[in-house]
């Protein structure tokens, strides 16, 4: 009786959030452009991937004065990425996850390293890998040495927090005038085999401690 | 009817019946001991408490009081329950806030001493470009804490309400399709990953 009372409430809730999302984009975007939006964003929905991205996406588009085709072209590329990443890590991954690797994916990393990343840490949350992998390549890291380094360092089991302090370290290494592989793999490498990082953390100034095992 | 001898009789009788009668030592703890043993343990005492048939008068807005209370336990207890097996949900307290744990706030800066306004746009508010106005601090700072969830963000300043400006200290989205400075901020859920702190 109470599953059929929440396969009720989740069957009515379903369209409601629907509506929802497609009401964010009314008024926003031209009618075209909205009308290919929505027709993304309910393929999507029906192949169960998250669709709140999607509009995001083309509300970002639209306050950034894009034009429809390349808000329309934009959504359906991104809607492109989820797809692969949730192929690469797997139908449990979360909504952020899938973001997160579809940005991964943008800057060039490959579904291989999505599916590598899972099966190192197949109980872990992926968000602050795949992000930072994505940031380094942002900083100038070419993509193999980011993903081969973030790779390493999952592999040695180091928190986010190391993670995020590795990045921090290699961008701070590069605004001194390091090249950004040679800067992520000595980083990477000087984290997985010492267990800490060689500098201390810019933004607190302190001293990192070991990295331990990601866990909750 | 009875006569004389009859009185004397009974009165022999009572007093033999008074005489207080003499018991071996220690009679009374053996008969003691002995109710003990055969009264009824606690587990056996509960059993039948709780076997025991009883009734209740309840009255219809009573008995409905009670079926509501206990279908709300049902449904607590299944949300709770389906909330634990949402996979990634173990370490969803630190990376799936969503729905474990609460929201991280992280602050957002901008030192912009000649804007009039500065609003923040991202993610997080549909890339509204006033719907997120930050505060002006002193000389020229500007600052706004919004509590976000897990994930990976994107979002830029709006100076002016027009000029999008990116986040110094936040690496910059390289997944930036609409030509514009965009910042990107990851939250794990214990601590921004971005740079905005």
């Amino acid at each position: 009786m109470i599953r059929r009372i929440l396969s009720l409430a989740l069957v009515l809730a379903v369209p409601v959030a629907a509506h929802a999302q497609v009401e964010r984009l009314s008024g926003r975007l031209p009618e075209p452009t909205r009308a290919a939006v929505v027709a993304i964003v309910d393929s999507a929905r029906a192949e169960g991937l998250p669709t709140d991205p999607l509009v995001n996406r083309a509300l970002e588009g639209a306050s950034k004065g894009a034009e429809g085709a390349r808000i329309v072209a934009v959504v359906r590329s991104l809607a492109d990425r989820l797809r692969d990443a949730r192929t690469a890590l797997g139908a449990s991954a979360t909504e952020a996850e899938l973001v997160a690797g579809a940005a991964a994916l943008r800057v060039g990393a490959t579904p291989a390293f999505l599916a590598r990343l899972r099966r190192e840490s197949p109980r872990e949350p992926l968000v602050v890998p795949l992000a930072v992998m994505a940031d380094l390549v942002a900083r100038g890291v070419p993509a193999d040495t980011a993903a081969t380094s973030v790779l390493a360092l999952v592999r040695s089991g180091v928190r986010d927090a190391d993670l995020v302090a590795f990045r921090e370290n290699v961008e701070r290494d590069i605004a001194l005038g390091a090249g950004g592989g040679a800067a992520a793999s000595v980083r990477a490498g000087d984290v997985a085999a010492v267990g800490v990082p060689v500098l201390n953390n810019p933004k607190t100034g302190t001293t990192p401690t070991p990295p331990t095992p990601r866990k909750p | 009817m009875h006569g004389p001898a009859d009185d004397s009789l009974i009165a022999r009788v009572a007093e033999e019946l008074r005489r207080p009668v003499a018991a071996r030592p220690g009679f009374d703890e053996r008969v003691m001991a002995a109710v003990r043993a055969e009264a009824p343990s606690l587990p056996a005492r509960a059993w039948t408490w709780l076997t025991e048939p009883r009734s209740f008068v309840v009255t219809p807005l009573g008995g409905l009081a009670t079926a509501a209370g206990l279908a709300a336990l049902v449904i607590a207890g299944v949300v709770a329950t389906s909330g634990r097996e949402r996979p990634g949900a173990a370490r969803g307290a630190a990376l799936q806030p969503a729905a474990v744990a609460a929201p991280t706030v992280v602050t957002f800066v901008l030192v912009a001493p000649r804007a009039t306004s500065v609003a923040l746009a991202g993610d997080f508010d549909g890339w509204d470009r006033v719907k997120l106005p930050m505060r002006r601090a002193s000389a020229g700072l500007w600052t706004l804490d919004v509590p976000l969830a897990a994930g990976r963000y994107r979002y830029a300043f709006v100076v002016d309400g027009r000029r999008f400006v990116a986040d110094p200290t936040a690496p910059p989205a390289v997944d930036d399709d609409f030509g514009q400075p965009t910042s990107v901020v990851t939250v794990s859920g214990r601590a921004a990953a971005g740079g905005s702190l």
